[in-house]
């Protein structure tokens, strides 16, 4: 709790480059450049936190072809005082945030969880433990999300495995967050406590995977979900590499896209450059559509039915008696016009 | 507490396929946190399709609770009810803070069930500031869950946050004879908002439900006299139904003359062929 605010790593989002030399690996492409490409492919980010996503994401990532993203529960950038917030941010998770995605044609479902930077302050922990499981049965809900380690406390592992016994009794698979330092061995001790606990490890997902996790990770049976995140140690050239040399078997891509440099079209532009690489289309499928969605459904939440058939949002729709249309506002507008009117 | 939970078991078992069943038995044996999380859960192991019944048939579906109705709920909201009942009651602070739980952290249809549960629970004094709350709620469905088919408010409310629930169907559009002891709870502070409402109504060219006019008939004063007589000549022949219902009601004498200009009207009111229950329209 005591951080030094002046300490960049105390402060990481999903990732953070310790090596500020590192070259990114993400490029600039626009949409003209790549729209053909993905013609017509649909698309499911199984983590990203449209909590710090503006509407304009939304339009675009629509437009995109995403029809359904999964929102795990994290860290919102800074500490929460309270169980008050803890619990207004899970609601906002299954409630707000969710209608505000229907309003864009995008399905929404979220994993609940108590994230492992917070697991670190044990009094506020204890509590949100036992309001967690009203969280966890909600319908819509996919999973128990994100959880694992950061600093690889003794308090992170505490939560971290009465978490996985949450997931146990819920039926519900479990999407883990790798650390940023020290990850190899992070990831390790991540999947043998899982197991330990008795987890099938097809109910398991690993996230932020890079070349030096995946191999063990779909050796021991497990998911193995890797983020696009510009700076990071994962950019979408090299993921191409990863899915030559891994194929299209329980792996999947996401965005992570959250308050941090990101981009919530990480995977739509994965997948172009995957198509001009030459990957075939089936493939393509599968680890930026099909495999999330394999993975997830155990959760007995999600009907492709909502998301595969197309359906027009209705502007007229209001949650909680709100519109997220201020005043006489369109639900689209026209990015390309001069005049914002 | 028993009793009610006889009447409501036997309902709800009625509807329940076997499995469900079981679910809901095992469920019901359960401590505190295993019942909340399970009145979460339900979904996942109750349908969702609708139980409807013949009003008439089991118009108290608990006895000795007149106007606790389940027609139209879904088995799950059914279900949450019926787990709720299941929670220890004492010791006081421990129940309350387990209900009050539940209401921080529920969703839409959690709160429906919820605020559709008030009138069953230990305490009900102390859920008069949620139920008053949800009153003033803009979400449709908890506004419904509490105000419509529901004793409880008849039962708790003060004057001032009835004539609030019952104002804000009006302004709503929605059907007020679903508001459970609507006649008894009627009020003169009640009737001249009413009346003010209906003024600004018609001064904005728009209409009220004619039904609306029952809640004022028994306190009209000599100043709504050609409110009345614009009443009797308007093109709907509800309205004009409903001004002859409000001058029979009236012990005015002014209003009784007035009626008796339209013999037809007052006929079919003398003879039990019109009265407030003819106007119960319901509004899509
Ligand atoms: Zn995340």
């Amino acid at each position: 709790m005591c951080q030094n605010p002046n300490e960049p790593s105390k402060n990481p989002s999903h990732f953070e480059s310790s090596n500020t030399t590192e070259e990114p690996t993400h490029r600039d492409l626009l949409w003209e450049e790549y729209q053909n490409l993905i013609e017509g492919m649909r698309f499911f980010d199984p983590h990203i936190h449209m909590v710090s996503r503006t509407t304009d994401d939304y339009q675009m990532m629509a437009k995109a072809g995403i029809v359904a993203i999964i929102e795990p529960a994290f860290w919102v950038g800074q500490p929460r005082t309270g169980l008050a917030s803890f619990k207004d941010y899970y609601s906002s998770l299954v409630g707000w945030e969710r209608f505000r995605s229907s309003q864009f044609g995008i399905k929404h479902y979220c994993t609940m969880g108590l994230n492992s930077r917070e697991a670190n302050n044990e009094r506020l922990a204890e509590e949100v433990m036992e309001i967690l499981p009203l969280f966890a049965y909600k319908e819509g809900v996919v999973g128990i999300g994100e959880i694992g380690f950061d600093d690889q406390t003794v308090l992170e592992e505490k939560y971290y495995r009465l978490q996985l016994e949450l997931a146990k009794k819920a039926k519900l698979p479990v999407q883990i967050h790798t650390p940023h330092r020290d990850k190899k061995r992070g990831t390790e001790r991540s999947m043998s406590i899982a197991l330990e606990h008795g987890l099938d490890p097809s109910w398991v997902v690993v996230d932020h995977n890079n070349e030096e996790t995946v191999k063990s990770v779909l050796d021991q049976g497990f998911w193995a979900a890797f983020t696009i995140y510009p700076f990071t140690k994962m950019g979408n050239e090299r993921m191409v590499a990863v899915v030559e040399k891994y194929g299209s078997e329980r792996i999947m891509i996401n965005s992570s896209a959250d308050w941090g440099i990101s981009d919530p079209l990480a995977i739509p532009k994965t997948a172009a450059l995957m198509k001009q690489r030459g990957i075939p289309s089936d493939v393509i499928r599968m680890v930026t559509y099909q495999n999330a969605i394999d993975a997830f459904s155990k959760s007995g939440q999600i009907d492709v039915a909502d998301f595969e058939i197309e359906f027009q949002p209705d502007p007229n729709a209001k949650f909680h008696g709100n519109s997220i249309l201020r005043g006489g506002q369109q639900p689209v507008i026209s990015k390309n016009s001069l005049l914002i009117q | 507490m028993e009793n009610i939970l006889t009447n409501l078991t036997q309902f709800l078992f009625e509807e329940t396929s076997v499995a469900e069943r079981a679910w809901l038995e095992v469920q019901a044996q359960s401590n505190a946190l295993e019942l909340m999380t399970a009145f979460v859960a339900a979904p996942r192991f109750i349908s969702k399709k609708n139980v409807t019944y013949d009003s008439q048939v089991r118009e108290n579906l608990i006895s000795h609770l007149p106007g606790f109705q389940a027609d139209g709920w879904n088995l799950v909201r059914l279900s949450r009810v019926w787990l709720l009942l299941h929670l220890e009651s004492e010791p006081k602070e421990q129940f309350i803070k387990n209900i009050e739980t539940l209401f921080d952290t529920a969703e839409l249809n959690e709160l429906v069930a919820l605020y559709s549960a008030l009138p069953l629970l230990p305490y009900p004094w102390e859920w008069l500031a949620r139920a008053t709350d949800a009153v003033r709620s803009n979400m449709g469905f908890v506004f419904d869950a509490i105000s419509l088919k529901n004793p409880y408010p008849e039962l708790y409310f003060p004057e001032a946050a009835w004539n609030q629930l019952v104002l804000k169907t009006i302004f709503n559009g929605k059907p007020i004879h679903w508001i459970y002891g609507l006649e008894r709870r009627k009020n003169k502070e009640l009737s001249i908002s009413i009346f003010d409402f209906i003024s600004e109504r018609y001064a904005a060219g728009r209409k009220v439900p004619a039904q609306v006019w029952r809640l004022v008939g028994s306190f009209v004063e000599e100043s709504t006299y050609p409110k009345l007589v614009q009443l009797f000549a308007s093109k709907e022949k509800e309205e004009r139904e409903a001004a002859a219902l409000v001058c029979f009601e009236s012990k005015n004498p002014q209003f009784r003359s007035l009626l008796s200009k339209y013999p037809e009207l007052e006929l079919s009111i003398q003879n039990g062929d019109l009265d407030w229950s003819k106007l119960e329209s319901i509004s899509e």
